[in-house]
């Protein structure tokens, strides 16, 4: 043998330890590795077979192993590239409690990885508590050899309080989803149909909000599509977030009708002295279409830690005695400096996880009179706009979450608003102004 | 409700003097309401316009959701809501109007005993001929129909009236019949020159049974045979809704068919 560099052909790649799953899935995975010219290449092209093969979810463990290849029809400069997979588990559960406001319920959650031995997935979740049970039942199928295109099929029910709103809902629904990449953009497409039931959560409701209770069919197909090259979800250093989506109602059965369309733009940008310009942009509009007027269960909400700061969950916009019933239009927008700690304790370590950040938000929340302009829209959405600033604290949780103490300042508070000074939020990773 | 619910109620009612958009909630009339639904709705309607209060009448296809107590019919007046004969006789109590305060404690518990028998009798034998069609989309409406369907069947179950024919069912509204058709005798109203409550109940119930076109006619029937509660109906009829009869607007009252 030679060097590193020295030529070599990979012979046989080898997969071990397979049980139920079929080995036609698995090729796509690993054929990149016979074109590897040098060892530093077959080591390199192993290593990203192994990730793309450790990202179908099917394998608890995979191991390289690069040998020089015997046999009879060995060459002298033939390798052996063998992949040691352990699979998961057919079968795993999993039994959890939770207790909060004022509800218990115990919760059960079952998983079946690679049901048919093409990464093929079906998890059951059923949550019973002592107000209300929930269930979701779920199956994933990748194409194979292209595991970012795949299809999901989803049965649930699941229930909602809503303070703000003095609203109780129950959705009871079953959708699919097809995910595909295009170019460097990602789409979804999917229909989805619910059977909501609305009811007031107290006998104080207002009359607003009692007569939209009842029960509802929405038959919707949406399509999303999204661009995301941010380095990291929750704190990102760089790089953007562009997200469209676009929901049609009512032309598949059902008796809701309208059109919706949202967006997400986010754009982060790296300063001086390892600190982080972050800008978001959010809007969105619902078109109610044959007439009927929009449910509150369709209607967009503004507010709260992790929309517009300093205002009351979901507590902007039109009400009725105390009671939010969201708007048919709206825009937000935020302007975030991150930087790290001052004196930057616990520095390489604990310290890392948390960042000041100063921000300023803004938005606004409303009806649209569909008879008008575009003008008169514009005017509508521009005036009266809420806005605050403020600055805290923000702490990472692992790669899904993030908890803010913050204080802020809310001005152009209208009548009817809820507004707070000091707001203590978690917010997941997908939704943050 | 419970007593001091009821007494908030009250002191909340009283302060305000009835409104002139008061509005009363019902289902929708063609294809949603049931006959029990549509007889407790013409009691209160009567009932309201014995009083001399008027009211718009609004037909809802969600109105037994939009109830606070999943009954219809409700009204809204003013910031309250309160749904049910009963509920509504006492609010309108405390706003000052009623029908039965000239009554001494044996009438009214009378009164009361024979509203009871109506509840009992009519209101469970409309129950046993019910319509299940929804204003709903596929395939909420097979869903909801179904459950209805459940939940009056569990209700009949309750009450023992499942294992009950339909012979049965007719021996029982008869004798009810029987017993008001004695009580009434030859006066104008129950309780003689005054109508009350008890009045607008059976006014209520009975005219349903009369004039629906869903049932075979064996019910109507029955009360046609009792001719003093013919004649009490028609002039009900004829004294408190026949001012809307000529020039009826959508939103006025919603009686449908006459017994004319």
């Amino acid at each position: 043998m030679g060097t590193v560099h020295a030529r070599v052909v990979v012979q046989h790649v080898n997969i071990e330890g397979l049980g139920r799953t079929k080995e036609d899935l698995l090729g796509y995975e690993i054929s990149e590795v016979f074109d590897a010219k040098n060892l530093i290449d077959v080591m390199k092209k192993s290593h990203i077979a192994r990730q793309k093969l450790l990202r179908l979810g099917i394998f608890k463990e995979v191991e390289v192993v690069i040998d020089t290849s015997d046999g009879a029809d060995a060459l002298p400069n033939g390798l052996d590239v063998t992949f040691e997979v352990t699979e998961m588990k057919r079968l795993t559960g999993s039994y959890n409690t939770m207790v909060g406001n004022n509800e218990g319920s115990m919760v059960l959650g079952v998983k079946l990885p690679n049901v048919f031995g093409r990464a093929e997935k079906l998890t059951f979740q059923f949550s019973y508590g002592t107000k209300e049970t929930s269930y979701g039942l779920s199956f994933f199928k990748p194409q194979p050899g292209n595991f970012e295109r795949n299809l999901t099929l989803n049965l649930y029910k699941v229930t909602g309080q809503f303070p703000w709103s003095s609203l109780k809902e129950t959705d009871r629904g079953v959708s699919t989803e097809l995910n595909f990449p295009l170019w460097r953009t990602n789409h979804t497409l999917k229909w989805e149909g619910v059977w909501r039931e609305l009811g007031c959560l107290a006998r104080s409701a207002s009359f607003a909000v009692r007569e939209e209770s009842g029960h509802t069919l929405k038959s919707a197909l949406s399509h999303t599509m999204s661009i995301d090259n941010r380095n990291s979800a929750i704190f990102p250093k760089k790089g953007a977030l562009l997200r469209i989506n676009q929901e049609l109602a009512g032309y598949t059965g059902g008796d809701a009708s309208f059109l919706k369309e949202d967006f997400e733009l986010q754009v982060n940008r790296r300063l001086v002295w390892d600190s982080v310009l972050s800008a978001s942009l959010w809007g969105g509009c619902l078109l109610p279409i044959g007439g009927r007027p929009s449910s509150i269960a369709d209607r967009f909400y503004l507010g709260g830690p992790t929309s517009v700061r300093g205002f009351g969950m979901y507590s902007i916009g039109p009400q009725s005695e105390g009671d939010y019933l969201g708007g048919e239009a709206y825009w937000a927008g935020g302007l975030h400096l991150y930087t790290p700690l001052p004196f930057r304790p616990g520095r390489g370590g604990f310290g890392d996880l948390f960042r000041t950040h100063f921000f300023l938000n803004a938005g606004n929340l409303c009806n649209l009179n569909y008879g008008e302009g575009p003008r008169a829209h514009l005017q509508r959405l521009a005036e009266c706009v809420r806005w605050s600033y403020g600055a805290g604290i923000v702490l990472r949780l692992g790669n899904i979450a993030r908890l803010e103490l913050n204080y802020c300042i809310p001005m152009g508070v209208q009548s009817g608003d809820r507004y707070n000074t000091q707001t203590f939020g978690g917010a997941g990773q997908t939704r943050l102004l | 409700m419970s007593l001091a619910a009821e007494a908030f109620v009250s002191q909340i009612a009283a302060a305000e003097p009835w409104p002139e958009n008061a509005t009363l909630y019902q289902p929708l009339r063609e294809d949603q309401i049931l006959l029990s639904d549509c007889a407790s709705s013409l009691a209160v309607q009567a009932y309201l316009r014995m009083c001399n209060l008027p009211v718009h009448v609004s037909c809802r296809s969600n109105a037994e959701y939009m109830s606070p107590s999943g009954k219809v019919p409700f009204v809204h007046v003013g910031n309250q809501v309160v749904s049910e004969l009963g509920p509504i006789v006492q609010f309108t109590k405390a706003k000052g109007h009623s029908l039965s305060d000239g009554l001494d404690d044996v009438q009214r518990a009378e009164m009361k005993a024979y509203m009871e028998l109506v509840n009992n009798m009519l209101l469970t034998a409309e129950i046993s001929r019910p319509r299940y069609s929804s204003p709903y989309s596929w395939p909420l409406n097979q869903i909801l129909a179904y459950q209805k369907q459940w939940e009056v069947r569990r209700k009949m179950n309750a009450i023992g009236w499942a294992g009950k024919s339909l012979e049965q069912v007719y021996e029982d509204v008869s004798q009810c019949c029987q017993a008001l058709s004695q009580r009434l005798g030859t006066q104008p109203y129950f309780f003689n020159k005054q109508p009350t409550e008890l009045d607008a109940l059976v006014f209520g119930h009975l005219f349903t049974i009369l004039t629906t076109r869903l049932t075979s006619d064996e019910l109507g029937e029955k009360i046609k045979s009792y001719s003093n509660l013919l004649a009490f109906c028609r002039r009900i009829e004829q004294s408190y809704f026949e001012d809307s009869q000529a020039g009826s607007s959508s939103r006025g009252y919603s009686k449908g068919p006459s017994l004319f």
